[in-house]
């Protein structure tokens, strides 16, 4: 998509070139003539080309197949005596329909395999132009084909080049056009963000099969030009090299612009006629450059002039406020009716028998500890999973196992935890591809009309979004993502709007406005409904909510009825049930701390996780970090392990700055992460796991050193020799906790080791958790069953959006507010301030 | 039955050979997913070392044929660091095209250097044919399969009873993890493509003595080979052996029943049929797809 100036500029650009090419005849010999000629049908096939690579990013190395059928097709017809103006059109509507086909088995595969599928093409139609000798007459080729008549004239070669020229032109134009319509916003939007495409109602079978037949239609009209023009065709003409220049002239160009398959065309048919001395390093020199150009100037040549050309949008006034509400307020209000839902992964119930209701105009939020299968619900509705069983409804329909745009087009729309827009594509663009709903439109009709790009900036307006709205999305802070995929949800006009977890890593102010805002949509008569950590939130502008945990529906009910239910508390706090047991000899700080971090922060992009977050471990000691969901308590392990880069701040692990070491050289120094979710070798045995936690080690670990982890963890003993992939859940966490010892680590890191485990497990676990820190090694913990974690702890530290905002000793931690408030939110914020 | 014997020695000679070189598409699809779109120049590259070492410099098998491979694992290595890892680091998929560049490349510096004639490796393998059911088979048709197999096996080994093997094996099954475990990921990534390499060019020397050495020698081989890791899925190192032999197979069994001018036509007709049917192939599996 190009701003509107642009596109006029491109328009006139086109056709100077195209007067400019033809002119030039006039004033150039045969040969030279005959290299323009090659150079427009070059640029034809490319344009093609560029509308599957560029433009939907779909690599085709089958094309010279394609460009076989156009020239065989159109000599074949013109030699069983068709005219010139019929057989061009046939062989091209041939090839397209040749493409389609190829394209049903072909667009439901992804990057190698396609590209195999489109080889073996090749190949195909190559080995066919050979052995099907009565109709391509073999190696021996076809030659003498009829020229064009025109008002009762025939074409001479120059008639014939001019008439390429001309279809050139009209390629560039064609697909400068379709480039700004729905089409081309598919295309787009499929290439930059298949997933996100498909929420916003496209339908990437569709639109894959139009590029396919578009980009086959185009190499077919230049087979048939192609053939004309040299008067002769032979196999030889049609190898897969030939596949591997066209791609090569795309690049080089610039895909995904207009002029760059002319560029591309014009330098890779041009360049070995001015070098003929050297024609037989013609290839040599073809693959540097194009390893040059995709390391130095990935975007080809006339993408890089365009990054620096400045981008002059058009001025536009963004529609009122009112104007905007008055778009967005679904014309017949409805809401959203789950009933009984599951779905199961390899045996795990990821969710099993959700049942909840959204009315519109209303917040229904969906709570749940990490793990409850929140995500998965809104992936079920949305489409994206096919739910196991129950029922999924919307404005009297059924929408149960509909795909994902399909569920979009009947208005259901929804954001990602993980924000997804379209990273090329403006702020302004991505939510005007939300408009058409899904529906491609006319092809050469611009999306981006005055009115869709009023509306467009009425609705960044309306989110809040203060920034320029011809920033590509690519470089919008954090923030600013979020709100422009509210806003591209909001496009369109849905009357289900669902929310992965908006407020993740907003601070406090943001996230202010972005629950005024929610509440604003709401109040439109929109079922908004929102999966999120922050309690606070969810609590002050919820209507109803609906609790769930492991997969289990545990409350449906309003904030206040929820705020005081057993068994949300109890899920997320732990319900008290396991015992641990208490050191039987106080611990006694020593001289020297294991770790201490620093003013350290952390984060992803624009938006930092942690936030100057200084703490220590004692040499011995238990520490427990404690807080909500989304906190920053996984993003700080890992940050610690070198997994992720810290931003500010320092690391020390004994005496030593670790904070700039690979994670692989971490381990050397005796920090050991046990991650979240174990993350066992799944194919290895159990033995081959626990020996891998020695990996770095300088030593042989001894068999007596096995044999005290084993007596830590009995169960394993008997499991050694079976894949740890067929281990239970708690077997795998013993198992992944073995292997971190198996590192004699100085310091033991513990993400999470109770998520998923049965009550008696957990109790098991902690068990063996208390007999290590009786032994005297030091760990840190994170679990979300924080009465769990006080219990065997000897220190805490309560995290809070990014910030340490409690710390002490584990035993008067036990009864403080400031834990349920960063569990829960609400009504304790005074006790967290007297605390920071 | 001679024909019959003789389509089963060539098929089962030319599937090894495939699966030989497939099976260093799968080494580093499964570490990185991305692979070597060069693979068919390694095949190359290691037959004319081969040659070049033996013939022109001297050397002995024994010394000529390990150097050889190193060459490849080298070349594998600095395709990795120079045509992969910079678009890699990017997130961008660019290095499918960086690669099949890379092997046009390499092919046609070969071709320069070492010449476009084509020659012969001698073997003592080809020298004389054995009479098996009344048809002449050389020697070398039978090792191939049997170097072939033998190098499959010898990989699992390296894989489940190496430290660096299991190291290898365990970033293939999780990365994140493995580098928990002090595992250099960057570093086995370099390596899968360095072993990758090393077995292309085990084919190349192979195949050397029944074909001739010249600088294309390796495309078809790479394209099939290629064909038959997409058959075979991919991820799975003993579906792409099974792939390649039938793969080699059909295409020894088409050509002598049905004659050459068919072989491509019907084979890889077939591959898009069978993918028609089973998109990740057919030992591939789907991946959970989150968001």
């Amino acid at each position: 998509m190009t701003p509107v100036l642009a596109n006029r500029a491109l328009d006139l650009t086109i056709l100077a070139l195209t007067a400019a090419a033809m002119l030039s005849l006039g004033i150039v010999g045969g040969y030279t003539q005959f290299v323009i000629g090659l150079v427009a049908i070059w640029t034809i096939l490319c344009v093609g080309l560029n509308v599957l690579y560029g433009l939907t990013g779909l690599v085709s190395l089958g094309q010279v197949g394609f460009f076989a059928i156009g020239a065989y097709g159109h000599a074949i017809l013109m030699q069983a005596g068709l005219s010139f103006w019929l057989a061009l059109p046939l062989a091209t509507a041939l090839t397209a329909l040749v493409g389609a086909l190829l394209a049903i088995p072909a667009v439901r595969m992804a990057g190698p395999f396609l590209a195999m599928v489109t080889i073996a093409f090749a190949f195909i139609v190559e080995h066919l132009a050979i052995e099907w000798r009565s109709l391509t007459g073999g190696q021996n080729g076809l030659m003498g084909f009829d020229m064009p008549r025109v008002f009762g004239t025939t074409l001479g070669e120059r008639g014939l080049v001019i008439l390429s020229i001309g279809t050139a032109g009209v390629a560039l134009l064609a697909y400068r056009r379709l480039a700004n319509s729905g089409w081309g916003m598919a295309m787009a939007a499929l290439r930059d963000q298949e997933v996100a495409a498909g929420s916003l109602g496209f339908d990437p079978i569709r639109t894959k099969l139009a590029a396919f037949a578009v980009a086959a239609g185009a190499a077919g009209l230049a087979g048939g030009l192609f053939a004309t023009l040299m008067q002769f065709i032979a196999p030889s003409n049609f190898m897969l090299s030939q596949s591997i220049l066209f791609l090569f002239a795309v690049i080089l160009g610039g895909a995904g612009t207009v002029l760059g398959p002319l560029v591309g065309a014009a330098i890779v048919v041009f360049l070995p006629e001015m070098l003929s001395g050297l024609a037989e390093y013609r290839l040599l020199f073809f693959g540097a450059l194009l390893i040059a150009v995709l390391l130095v100037a990935p975007r080809g040549m006339v993408g890089t002039i365009a990054a620096v050309l400045p981008r002059r949008a058009a001025p536009t006034p963004p529609a009122q406020h009112e104007e905007t509400l008055a778009f967005i307020r679904p014309d017949a209000p409805a809401g959203l009716k789950v009933t009984d839902l599951g779905i199961t992964f390899g045996g795990l119930k990821a969710v099993d028998g959700a049942s909840f209701e959204a009315k519109p105009g209303q917040i229904t939020a969906v709570i749940g500890p990490n793990g409850a299968g929140k995500t998965t619900l809104l992936n079920m509705i949305s489409g994206f999973y096919l739910p196991g069983r129950g029922r999924i409804a919307t404005a009297g329909r059924d929408i149960t196992g509909l795909s994902m745009h399909a569920a979009a087009r009947l208005g259901v729309a929804r954001t990602y935890q993980a924000t997804r827009l379209f990273g090329a594509l403006s702020a302004e663009e991505n939510v005007i591809a939300g408009l058409p709903r899904g529906r491609g439109g006319a092809p050469f009709s611009a999306l981006a009309t005055q009115d869709a790009r009023a509306t467009a900036r009425g609705l960044l307006a309306l989110v809040g979004y203060a920034g320029a709205p011809d920033t590509p999305a690519a470089d919008l802070p954090h923030v600013d993502r979020r709100l422009v995929e509210i806003a591209r949800a909001l496009a369109l006009r849905p009357h289900v709007l669902l929310l992965d977890e908006p407020a993740a890593g907003l601070m406090h102010g943001d996230k202010q406005t972005l629950a005024a805002l929610l509440r604003k949509v709401a109040d439109c008569g929109i079922a908004v409904v929102l999966v999120e950590h922050d309690m606070e939130m969810v609590m002050g502008i919820s209507d109803r909510i609906f609790a769930m945990d492991a997969g289990q529906p545990i409350a449906f009910d309003t904030p206040d009825a929820i705020r005081r239910n057993e068994k949300v508390i109890a899920a997320y706090l732990g319900d008290g049930t396991p015992e641990a047991p208490k050191r039987e000899l106080a611990y006694v700080p020593g001289a020297m701390d294991v770790l201490i971090t620093r003013k350290l922060c952390a984060g992803y992009g624009a938006a930092d996780v942690l936030q100057d977050v200084d703490l220590r471990v004692g040499q011995g000691e238990l520490v427990a970090l404690l807080g909500a969901n989304g906190a920053g308590k996984s993003t700080f392990l890992k940050t610690l392990s070198g997994l992720m880069a810290p931003g500010k701040g320092e690391i020390i692990l004994e005496d030593r700055n670790i904070d700039a070491l690979p994670a692989h050289r971490i381990v050397e120094h005796g920090l050991v992460l046990v991650p979240e979710g174990r993350q066992v070798f799944a194919d290895l045995t159990v033995a081959q796991n626990i020996e891998l936690g020695a990996y770095k080690r300088k030593d042989r670990p001894e068999a007596s050193e096995l044999e005290t982890i084993l007596d830590r963890f009995p169960r394993l003993r008997e499991r050694m020799d079976s894949p740890a992939g067929l281990l239970s859940g708690g077997e795998q966490q013993m198992m992944a906790i073995a292997r971190g010892l198996m590192a004699k680590p100085r310091l033991l890191l513990l993400d999470e080791p109770s998520l998923g485990l049965a009550p008696a497990m957990v109790e098991e676990l902690y068990a063996v958790l208390a007999e290590m820190r009786d032994d005297g090694i030091t760990i840190l913990l994170v679990d979300q069953m924080a009465t769990l974690a006080l219990a065997v702890a000897d220190r805490a530290y309560v995290l809070e959006q990014g910030r340490i905002v409690a710390q002490g000793n584990a035993e008067e931690m036990r009864g403080d507010d400031a834990l349920v408030a960063a569990y829960l939110g609400g009504g304790t914020s005074q006790t967290r301030e007297d605390v920071a | 039955m001679t024909l019959f014997v003789t389509a089963l020695v060539t098929g089962i000679g030319l599937g090894a050979m495939y699966g030989l070189i497939a099976l260093g598409f799968q080494i580093t699809y499964s570490v990185c997913s991305r692979v070597n779109f060069a693979q068919g120049s390694m095949v190359m590259l290691g037959a004319v070392l081969g040659f070049v070492l033996t013939q022109r410099a001297g050397l002995p098998v024994i010394v000529a044929y390990p150097l050889a491979l190193l060459g490849c694992g080298l070349m594998g290595m600095l395709v990795e660091l120079c045509l992969v890892r910079p678009f890699a680091v990017r997130g961008s998929e660019a290095w499918l095209m960086a690669t099949v560049a890379g092997g046009i490349l390499l092919d046609n510096t070969v071709l320069f250097t070492f010449g476009n004639e084509p020659r012969s490796l001698p073997s003592p393998l080809v020298e004389t044919s054995w009479q098996i059911l009344g048809t002449g088979v050389f020697p070398q048709q039978l090792l191939i399969p049997v170097a072939a197999i033998g190098c499959a096996v010898a990989l699992q080994l390296l894989f489940r009873r190496t430290r660096q093997g299991r190291a290898l094996l365990a970033v293939v099954q999780n990365p994140d993890a493995a580098r928990l475990m002090g595992i250099n990921t960057t570093l086995m990534i370099s390596g899968s493509f360095a072993l990758s390499a090393m077995l292309a060019g085990a084919a190349g020397l192979l195949i050397a003595p029944l074909f001739s050495v010249h600088s294309d020698m390796g495309t078809l081989f790479g394209i099939k080979a290629f064909a038959v890791a997409i058959l075979g899925g991919m991820t799975s190192a003993w579906g792409v052996m099974i792939a390649g032999f039938l793969y080699g197979l059909v295409e020894a069994f088409v050509t002598t029943y049905l004659g050459s001018s068919h072989t491509y036509i019907l084979t890889f007709a077939l591959l898009i049929a069978v993918l028609a049917v089973k998109p990740h192939g057919l030992f591939g599996q789907a991946a959970l797809r989150k968001v």
